[in-house]
């Protein structure tokens, strides 16, 4: 764990990326909202695009009710009375580990590390399509008419970097929609700084083809002595002292983001947990294996978008089978994650969160497959400041409510800011004219889950 | 008279709050203060000697030059350019280039993409049924610019495709007939038209709902989003204000305006001849293997359903009851068979088979020739005689049926003159002279585009959150300055530049910057001017243009940067950019799909935004991914050594002398004592290294600043 001051002095002695609103937090302006000793350093926020089906994963109803038409009713844009028609569920569940928590039999791995997981099954939110419910779950507000910012740029703008050769707030994989990347109105500087698994993780990171090392050294400095009058006489702008810190932190991220990014160092052993080079869970493997290597460099806010890109694959309105290799692709890499996490002695400084926008319907849409359901769905969460082995709420005898213990969707993002020492009363922004909060409905964190 | 209904808003007690709006007041035209010969500077001045502020010294030549270069033009001053202003001594020699610089077409360019992004222009937005075509509203902006077209008919036209409030004239027998718009003016509807988009594979109806969010905010300064949901908190806007205002465009229909030549038409027509017999070869074929498949699953969940519904959907339609009829509608989407399940009912072969025939089917599609057209909206007079509602949530599926509402607008008069028709009405008193919010608006805009920042800080919210402005007496001037001159942006362009603010120093004396800055820290009162972070376009017109390589050719379709992914599976088919990417930074591809990322990286990096809201104000951002732009990217790479290029040629051998081009080129002026001989000792007697020189150039602070 880390202390208060031992964080703040790392925060505040740590160059930030860029712009005035960077730099304010670097200077411990919004640090004053960390109100209590932060339990986690890293965020590694698992969002599967498309809505999973918790009915399928994480919450068994049994079978009792297949075949029955259940009212719908407040279902989407249904107000009037709509009979659908309840349909099998065809998963079978294990009871896992010591706390005999059931999770599918599309997620074994995943069971096999449920110890350190506390699943909520009653998480719900207002908007039943993708691109509303992907703005409200991750900016905690619904529709457009203000540029809200995401979870991860809120992180960014309170807490600063922990790491002055990265990014605050990366985002690996193709997210559903640019929401979940944006600043909004706490700038571009929060914006999620977009890495890919592989040699190049950001644009315009490698120095052209047939550039020479020594003479781009030479350059910089050259470049330093024609800026420096300039700068001298910009001296009271703090746009120009931004830009010789962007550049700083550019030409840092250009000598040290390969190496934070590069898999050389890994031993094999670590990259089969992670499920790297099989085909099916290559792509994810690789992905969560970068997350753990930034979170270990002190990023403090990875995004993993699985998925993404249109509604999302997860969204199985056609058939629930197609969810099969989605689960096969991130099963074993989210257990390879716990796993590796833990026995780096990581687990206890990195929250772990897997999410979607929404879950699905008990009932059938084109027999096999499932409806949107924002009324009731399953997130789960691991790592430092969680109670592994909890299942917390509940949702109806047909999995279409949450009805014990409901959680509106943004007490998932007040329970991230608490483990990351953040009280979301006192962390807010004046914008517009107007006063913003992340978390403006619900009831707080879930402390049911905290340890 | 038409509009005398607008001056009794003013006195009218506001509706949901008890908030006075000083912008709501009249605009009384104040006297001039004395103390300057520029009337924007006697403004200014006042509050100089009123704060204690100290002027700085206007700018140098050069730094002017390219100053203002950039700001009309968003082009740099070439060093022919420069000369001739610097060796001009005459008193005009500035105002010759203001002069040259309004005329310049590149001028409409440059406030075009300013308009636009407050106008929400995007190419792409999910399904925007005007993507093909949108650029030619681009184009029609461009034009409008070029032409100073003044200011209410830029609005008018763009809200009615009328230039004038005069739609019918009376024929010499006596019969009313509508006036024909201009047929370049069909373009302007382009604005209304982008509003018109499918997303989720639902036509999301928003057309009505981002007209109101982009006119208020645009025009009217007003934002009344918010007041979708709930009455507007703060400012006078009641819920009931916002749906009345959509009832003014809810009878709006989008409608695709073909623009091919008749022998283009012509042409396609024998191509769509082949296409369908084509098409027709494969679709015998696949349906006569779907069929028994089909059939088969369909009885399969039959049997899977309760008796009783069974027995229901084995009936005919006509047979079933209403109730009976209900409870098959229940079942439609279990019943329903997709192209998926439909293949996994069939034996490897059979699918295999299946696939090839869709394949093909699809390959057939994408070979229909596509033919240029433009989408327009229309005024559906069906749709105007159903009610509007207010919405659940502002979701277009989920009217309040008790609550309908009549056309109208905030702060409309009582009684509202619709005979013709509803934007019309709502157009005339818009932009009608007496209308204190259309001109305010309007001069804030351009004063911020100027200077950075506008005289009231938020430009698109006038209401109680802009709170009073510090330059309320200079505003109303100005805009009553815009309306006795029958708003011609023009004018008003070379008024502010020509002021001695804007012609000031960036810098001056420490003592005195410090001092201004203690009692102005924001710089409100332009005792300096202030240093301003290029914008994208800029800057990458300025790199082309330094290697001589940029194309300034006057609009047409937008084209994409290298390096974006394709999309992974195309709807509609896109019509395909031109690979050429040397042209002006406006017409770089934006939008938004979920599918892809449509807005380059490179603009990305500068804080340009997907065209999906107005975007009043660019965020101004310094952020490592701009540096890594500019010290990696293939763009200034591919320049820097056709710059180094163009140096050893112009500068004929002689190192010194490229440098001091180099600068005069890149930065718009020559280069110091100081500077020179770091750059010569760079380069080290070795005319290879004035690529790395170039590359320098690129990357200083004062390349991507402007002073």
């Amino acid at each position: 764990m880390i202390s208060r001051r031992h964080f703040f002095h790392r925060t505040s002695g740590a160059f930030l990326g860029s712009g005035l609103g960077a730099m304010l937090a670097a200077d411990g302006r919004i640090l004053a909202a960390a109100h209590h000793p932060p339990r986690v350093r890293s965020v590694i926020f698992l969002f599967m695009c498309g809505g999973v089906s918790h009915l399928d994963t994480f919450d068994p109803k049994g079978n009792k009710h297949a075949g029955k038409l259940i009212d719908a009713i407040g279902f989407g844009d249904n107000v009037a009375e709509m009979k659908r028609p309840v349909i099998p569920c065809f998963r079978t569940f294990t009871a896992h580990g010591k706390s005999g928590i059931p999770a599918s039999d599309w997620f074994p791995h995943v069971g096999s590390v449920i110890d350190n997981i506390a699943v909520v099954r009653s998480l719900w939110c207002h908007e039943g399509n993708h691109f509303p419910a992907v703005i409200e779950t991750q900016t905690g507000h619904r529709g457009r008419a203000f540029d809200h910012a995401s979870l991860g740029a809120w992180v960014s703008y309170a807490l600063g970097t922990a790491n002055r050769n990265l990014p605050t707030f990366v985002n690996i994989g193709r997210p559903s929609s640019p929401v979940q990347l944006t600043g909004g109105y706490l700038g571009a500087s929060h914006a999620a700084t977009p890495f890919q698994a592989g040699e190049v993780p950001i644009p315009n990171l490698v120095a052209p083809k047939g550039s020479v090392p020594a003479e781009r050294e030479r350059q910089m400095e050259v470049l330093a002595r024609l800026n420096a009058e300039f700068r001298e006489r910009h001296a009271l702008n703090s746009d120009i002292a931004a830009r010789s810190q962007a550049y700083e932190l550019a030409a840092r991220m250009q000598l040290h983001a390969p190496a934070a990014v590069s898999f050389d160092t890994e031993p094999s052993h670590v990259r089969e947990m992670y499920g790297i080079g099989p085909e099916a869970t290559d792509e994810f493997g690789k992905q969560l294996l970068l997350a753990r290597r930034l979170a270990e460099q002190g990023v403090r806010f990875i995004q993993i978008c699985h998925a993404g890109g249109g509604n999302g694959a997860w969204d199985a309105h056609g058939d629930i089978k197609t969810h099969e290799p989605l689960c096969r692709a991130t099963d074993k890499p989210l257990a390879g994650l716990i796993r590796d996490l833990k026995q780096r002695g990581m687990l206890e400084s990195t929250l772990v969160v897997w999410t979607s926008e929404f879950g699905r319907s008990p009932w059938s849409q084109n027999i096999t497959g499932r409806d949107h359901n924002p009324k009731g769905y399953t997130s789960w969460l691991a790592g430092g400041g969680i109670k592994g082995g909890t299942v917390h709420g509940a949702t109806d005898e047909f999995g279409y409510q949450a009805v014990e213990n409901r959680h509106y969707y943004s007490d998932l993002h007040a329970t991230v800011l608490h483990l990351l020492g953040l009280d979301y009363k006192k962390m807010f922004v004046e914008a517009m004219g107007r006063t913003f909060h992340l978390v403006e409905e619900g009831s707080g964190p879930i402390r049911a889950i905290l340890s | 008279m038409k509009f005398a209904g607008l001056l009794a808003i003013l006195t009218m007690p506001l509706a949901a709050a008890n908030v006075k709006l000083w912008s709501l007041e009249k605009v009384t035209r104040p006297p001039v203060p004395t103390g300057a010969t520029h009337p924007i500077d006697a403004f200014l001045s006042v509050m100089h000697r009123q704060k204690g502020l100290v002027a700085a010294p206007p700018a140098d030549k050069a730094t002017l030059l390219r100053r203002v270069h950039l700001d009309l033009t968003g082009l740099p001053p070439t060093p022919a350019e420069q000369a001739a202003f610097l060796t001009d001594t005459s008193p005009e020699a500035y105002e010759k280039v203001v002069d040259r610089l309004l005329a310049s077409e590149q001028h409409g360019v440059r406030y075009a993409r300013h308009w636009l992004d407050v106008l929400r222009y995007a190419d792409a937005d999910e399904r925007m049924y005007a993507a093909p075509g949108i650029h030619l509203w681009r184009d029609w902006v461009i034009y409008a610019l070029n032409s100073d077209m003044p200011y209410d008919q830029f609005v008018r036209t763009m809200l009615t495709g009328h230039r004038t409030t005069a739609r019918t004239q009376i024929s010499a027998i006596g019969v009313r007939i509508r006036l024909e718009p201009r047929p370049e003016d069909l373009f302007a509807r382009g604005f209304l038209a982008r509003g018109a988009v499918v997303r989720d594979n639902k036509d999301t109806q928003e057309l009505p709902i981002v007209a109101v969010e982009t006119v208020s905010t645009a025009f009217m300064g007003i934002t009344v989003g918010c007041a979708k949901c709930h009455d507007h908190m703060y400012d006078p806007v009641t819920q009931r204000d916002f749906y009345r205002m959509k009832a003014l465009f809810d009878p709006l229909v989008i409608r695709k305006i073909p623009l091919a030549t008749p022998a283009d038409i012509m042409a396609r027509a024998k191509a769509n001849d082949r296409l369908a017999a084509e098409r027709a070869a494969v679709e015998g074929p696949l349906e006569a293997l779907a069929k028994p498949y089909r059939e088969k699953l369909y009885q399969e969940r039959i049997a899977m359903l309760p008796p009783e519904a069974q027995v229901i959907i084995r009936k005919s339609e006509r047979t079933r009851t209403v109730e009976e009829q209900k409870i098959a509608d229940d079942y439609f989407p279990v019943l329903r068979i997709d192209t998926g399940p439909l293949q996994e009912a069939m034996p490897a072969a059979d699918r295999t088979r299946f696939k090839e025939l869709q394949q093909k089917l699809a390959q057939i599609a994408s070979r229909e020739p596509e033919l240029p057209a433009f989408w327009t909206v229309e005024y559906d007079s069906k749709r105007a005689t159903e009610p509007s509602y207010m919405l659940v949530s502002g979701e277009p599926e989920r009217p309040l049926k008790d609550k309908p509402v009549e056309p109208g607008w905030p702060f409309a008069p009582q009684e509202i003159d619709f005979r013709d028709g509803r934007i019309e009405a709502f157009s005339d008193w818009l932009t009608a002279p007496e209308n204190p919010l259309f001109a305010r608006v309007a001069v804030n805009r351009l004063w911020q585009w100027h200077f950075g920042e506008g005289l009231h800080r938020t430009p698109s919210d006038f209401g109680a959150h802009g709170g009073d402005p510090d330059h309320r007496g200079l505003i109303d001037w100005l805009a009553s300055e815009f309306t006795a001159n029958n708003f011609s942006m023009r004018r008003m362009h070379k008024l502010i530049v020509m002021s001695d603010a804007y012609r000031r120093a960036t810098v001056t004396d420490r003592p005195t910057m410090e001092s201004n800055l203690r009692i102005d820290s924001g710089n409100v009162y332009l005792a300096t001017m202030r240093l301003r972070r290029l914008e994208a376009e800029p800057i990458w017109d300025s790199i082309l243009a330094a290697a001589n390589d940029l194309d300034v050719t006057i609009g047409g379709p937008s084209f994409d940067l290298p390096g974006a992914e394709p999309p992974r599976r195309v709807s509609r088919p896109v019509r395909r950019a031109p690979a050429a990417t040397n042209r002006r930074g406006a017409y770089i591809v934006r939008g938004f799909s979920t599918s892809r990322d449509i807005v380059p990286n490179f603009l990305q990096a500068f804080d340009v935004e997907d065209g999906r809201l107005p975007c009043p104000l660019r965020t101004r951002t310094v952020t490592p991914p701009q540096s890594l732009f500019l010290m990696n990217s293939d763009h200034v790479d591919q320049s820097a050594t056709k710059l180094a290029e163009r140096l050893r040629k112009e500068s004929g051998g002689d190192l010194k002398a490229a440098v001091d081009l180099a600068y005069r080129i890149v930065l718009g002026r020559g280069a110091s004592a100081a500077e020179s001989d770091h750059g010569v000792t760079y380069l080290a007697g070795d005319a290879a290294r004035l690529k790395g020189l170039a590359w320098l150039l690129f990357n200083l602070d004062e390349f991507v600043f402007v002073q």
